[in-house]
């Protein structure tokens, strides 16, 4: 017995690491507090001692001073401000996605995208919570994610992607967005889905804090992958530093961080759970400009405030057959991103030589959409073209943020004339015409121009392709 | 009635009973990690050298080299650091030798040591890829921009034509109308070419599409880099050192194609069971090789860079991970092919048409600066 002790006694000896401890200030996101455990077995392991201060990664991206080291979902973000520090490492990875309810995983449909979310949302069919984008790095790469999907470039958001705002059908479904997500979504019964990484979603699973596990969707058009890279700030530290890296990214460090916070390993040879294995597709890349992730926030904070878009369509008989049919198809057709969504008024003015019908619907479901769908199915067509004096009605129907999209096919015959119109002071209201046919390029565009708008032809493109690019700009 | 008998136990073995079992392990357990090199003996000192690396890391991060090294006496402290990082450090003076990726880097760091002690060792070089998976290199096959190299039914390495590549990307090419599952854009994820040596060979491998002459002068290379940069620029945010994500399961994810080395593959694929034929590489026609130096600032330094060209195990486990050796003379060994053929890897191809001919350091910088927008 005593010999095994003595044994026991040397190799012990033997392998206690003779590194000096050190104790560590972190700066770390939110969601890290679930690495407490393993964070224990480090400073056993190497002596480190890591003091943890959790913040949101994107306010916690704002300044790094004070602390030694940085672990955040992302360092995306501080080199976006030129701040990121030299060495980095990323020491595990988890996806931003989608946690459904399995009663309301139906409605999306089978391997849902991005814009198939935003659609069943704007028709207040799909209600989700996710965290705050101005504190949460999951909260902005979801909204970043939302948007590069709805820009549909196949390419990084570039400012001009973003200068119309294709987000409120999307927002139009948020149940909330607040720091803790996963908490308050397990507070409430009345929310459909959770945006959050991965491993949220599946720490909450085994929790056991849900009556039934959410159902993981990872949306086809593509996901942000938070890479958790481990950050030295402050430079003097390196050598405590190269030793907490090699230490996380050995194999048995990575397997207890997959299997205690379920953050996918970086190191290849690790044996993932089966959970941990599910093809994630494509990645939407990261755009390398803050002026882009600013207008998304833009976008994001007036999100809900009732909206009204005013179109202005051309009923003179000059539309007669493929024209109407191709508006009444671009009507149809308006989905996903595009779609009208709930809370928002949208008014349409028909007219040829006077206003032949004008209808008002503030959307809360459905049936709203079809009722506009049979205003513009009319088949009451008229004589003449009185362009500005329907654009000049259409202006005084317009209530808080509203935006006028104008469609016509032909030349002003009948009421004021462009002059006319615009010696009026018109307000803030954009105008947005699409020509097509006939219509006078010039005149639609000095309207645009004046009214802060901007011409769109739809004659090198489909009547829809047009409504789309105009969709959503204010 | 006889006498009682006392057993008299001999104290020295008993105690010997207690000391000699534990003894043995102690000292079967120090000869063992003194032979592997894990631990010196009380004879000889261990000589801490402090090393600043680019990619290269990986190297002299290995159990094997570590023990070597050490069984000749000495411990390499590694700070990994992105190569153009590497040359800019303020503290650079404070390491024995200093090891980044390529000439630009290595020019710098000459330039800054001028007049101290500064000595070069080349002891292997290995080649730029770019690494994918192979339906997507079966993708631009089907598009004529790559062509397999070898005959097998499925081959490891394309050589790809740049100019073809270009020219998906000219029309703004989305891998789903290429048949796959992916609705980005046909572009090449790399480091940031600010920062890291393969990010900066990514603006070369462009350049090769618009002429094989390179920039003579700061005019042109102005010109020129203003042509590349909106093929960099395609991919947004540049990441990091690319190969640790190309080799995990969610590769895919993080870059469909993306910049790395081949000795990263070579030595990834010598680390599976069977050949991975999943994950392939595409080969620029005009290769572009890295030939890191060891550049050393001390006697320290002097004396690992002399066991890299000499030391018969060191320059073996270099082969094994991957690196093409490289003599004094600067001739390449054959052993590289010879090793990983007898491993099951067919041989990469070895740039029959030629070399991606690199402006000269100053003007590549610039090129890089315009690309990049570096500060």
């Amino acid at each position: 017995m005593r010999v095994l002790a003595a044994v026991l006694l040397l190799v012990l000896a033997a392998c206690t690491p003779s590194t000096p401890a050190v104790r560590l200030k972190m700066l770390a996101s939110t969601e890290l507090a679930d690495l407490g455990p393993v964070l224990a077995e480090l400073k056993k392991a190497t002596g480190v001692e890591l003091v943890v201060e959790h913040r949101g990664t994107v306010e916690a991206s704002r300044s790094l001073a004070g602390f030694d080291l940085a672990w955040l979902s992302t360092n995306r973000f501080l080199r976006l401000r030129g701040a990121d520090p030299e060495l980095a490492s990323s020491i595990m990875t988890s996806p931003v996605v989608l946690g459904v309810k399995p009663a309301s995983r139906a409605v999306l449909g089978d391997r849902p995208t991005w814009a198939d979310v935003a659609d069943r949302a704007a028709l207040g069919q799909f209600r989700y919570g996710m965290a705050d984008p101005r504190v949460s790095g999951g909260g902005m790469a979801a909204l970043i994610g939302v948007a590069t999907a709805a820009a549909g470039t196949g390419a990084p958001l570039r400012p001009e992607d973003v200068s119309c705002d294709r987000l409120q059908g999307f927002l139009a479904g948020r149940a909330f967005d607040v720091p803790d997500p996963v908490g308050e979504f397990a507070r409430r019964s009345d929310v459909d889905g959770l945006v959050a990484h991965e491993s949220e979603l599946m720490a909450l699973n085994a929790s056991g804090r849900l009556s039934t596990p959410l159902e993981i969707v990872y949306p086809r058009d593509g996901i942000v992958l938070s890479d958790y890279p481990l950050m030295l700030v402050e430079p003097a530290h390196r050598a405590a530093y190269d030793r907490v890296v090699e230490w996380l990214k050995s194999p048995g460090a990575q397997q207890m961080i997959a299997e205690r916070t379920w953050r996918r390993p970086v190191e290849p040879s690790v044996v993932r759970d089966e959970k941990l294995r599910a093809d994630l597709g494509t990645a939407l890349y990261f755009p390398d400009s803050q002026e882009v992730l600013d207008r998304l926030l833009l976008f994001h904070d007036r999100a809900g405030e009732g909206r009204q878009v005013i179109f202005v369509l051309d009923y003179s008989t000059s539309m007669r057959g493929p024209r109407l049919a191709g508006l009444r198809e671009a009507f149809a057709s308006l989905n996903g991103f595009d779609r009208f969504y709930v809370g928002e008024t949208v008014t349409i003015v028909r007219f040829a030589g006077t206003v032949l019908e004008e209808r008002s619907i503030t959307v809360r479901g459905k049936q709203d959409l079809d009722a506009l769908l049979a205003v513009v199915a009319s088949d009451d067509l008229q004589d003449n073209t009185a362009i500005w004096a329907a654009l000049d009605h259409a202006l005084r129907l317009a209530r808080g943020e509203t935006a006028v999209v104008l469609m016509t096919d032909g030349e002003n015959n009948a009421g004021p004339s462009v002059n006319e119109f615009l010696r009026v002071g018109r307000g803030e209201v954009p105008v947005f015409p699409i020509r097509f046919g006939e219509a006078s390029t010039a005149e639609l565009d000095r309207v645009a121009q004046a009214s802060g708008g901007r011409l769109v032809e739809a004659g090198a493109k489909s009547l829809l392709e047009a409504v789309r690019e105009i969709r959503g700009c204010r | 009635m006889r006498e009682p008998e006392f057993k008299v136990i001999d104290p020295r073995r008993r105690f010997l009973l207690w000391f000699v079992p534990p003894l043995t392990v102690f000292v079967t357990g120090l000869v063992v990690l003194l032979v592997s090199g894990h631990i010196t003996g009380p004879f000889r000192s261990v000589t801490v050298v402090r090393a600043l690396f680019a990619s290269k890391r990986d190297f002299f991060q290995d159990e094997q080299v570590k023990r070597i090294l050490m069984a000749r006496g000495y411990q390499v402290h590694v700070t990994p650091v992105g190569s153009r990082d590497l040359a800019e450090k303020p503290d650079l003076d404070s390491y024995h030798f200093v090891f980044p990726s390529g000439h630009v880097a290595n020019e710098h760091v000459k330039t800054r040591r001028a007049g101290k002690h500064v000595v070069p060792y080349r002891p292997f070089f290995t080649p730029v890829v770019l690494a994918t998976f192979r339906e997507y290199a079966e993708a631009l096959r089907k598009e004529g921009v790559a062509t397999p190299h070898g005959q097998g039914e499925k081959p490891l390495y394309y050589n790809l034509d740049m100019a073809k590549l270009k020219g998906l990307a000219d029309v703004g090419k989305r891998w789903d109308e290429l048949g796959l599952t992916n609705g980005n854009r046909v572009i090449v994820q790399s480091p940031d070419p600010c920062k890291a040596y393969s990010g900066a060979t990514l603006v070369g491998f462009f350049a090769t599409a618009f002429g094989d002459e390179p920039p003579q002068t700061i005019d042109a290379a102005e010109k020129l880099a203003l042509e590349v940069k909106p093929y960099v620029d395609a991919q947004g945010q540049a990441g990091e050192d690319m190969a640790p994500k190309y080799f995990v399961p969610e590769g895919r994810t993080h870059a469909v194609i993306a910049v790395i080395y081949e000795h990263q593959y070579i030595a990834y694929q010598l680390r599976q069971k069977s050949v991975d034929t999943e994950r392939v590489l595409l080969y620029p026609t005009k290769q572009h090789q890295s030939t890191p130096e060891l550049i050393s600032f001390t006697p320290e330094g002097d004396r690992i860079g002399e066991l890299m060209m000499n030391d018969p195990d060191l320059r073996r486990r270099a082969v094994e991970l991957g690196f093409h050796s490289l003599s004094w003379n600067g001739e390449s060994a054959d052993d590289f092919g010879t090793y990983i053929a007898g491993r099951g890897l067919p041989e990469p191809p070895a740039g029959e048409a030629g070399r991606v001919q690199l402006p000269k350091a100053e003007l590549f910088e610039r090129m890089l600066d315009v690309v990049g927008d570096c500060k």
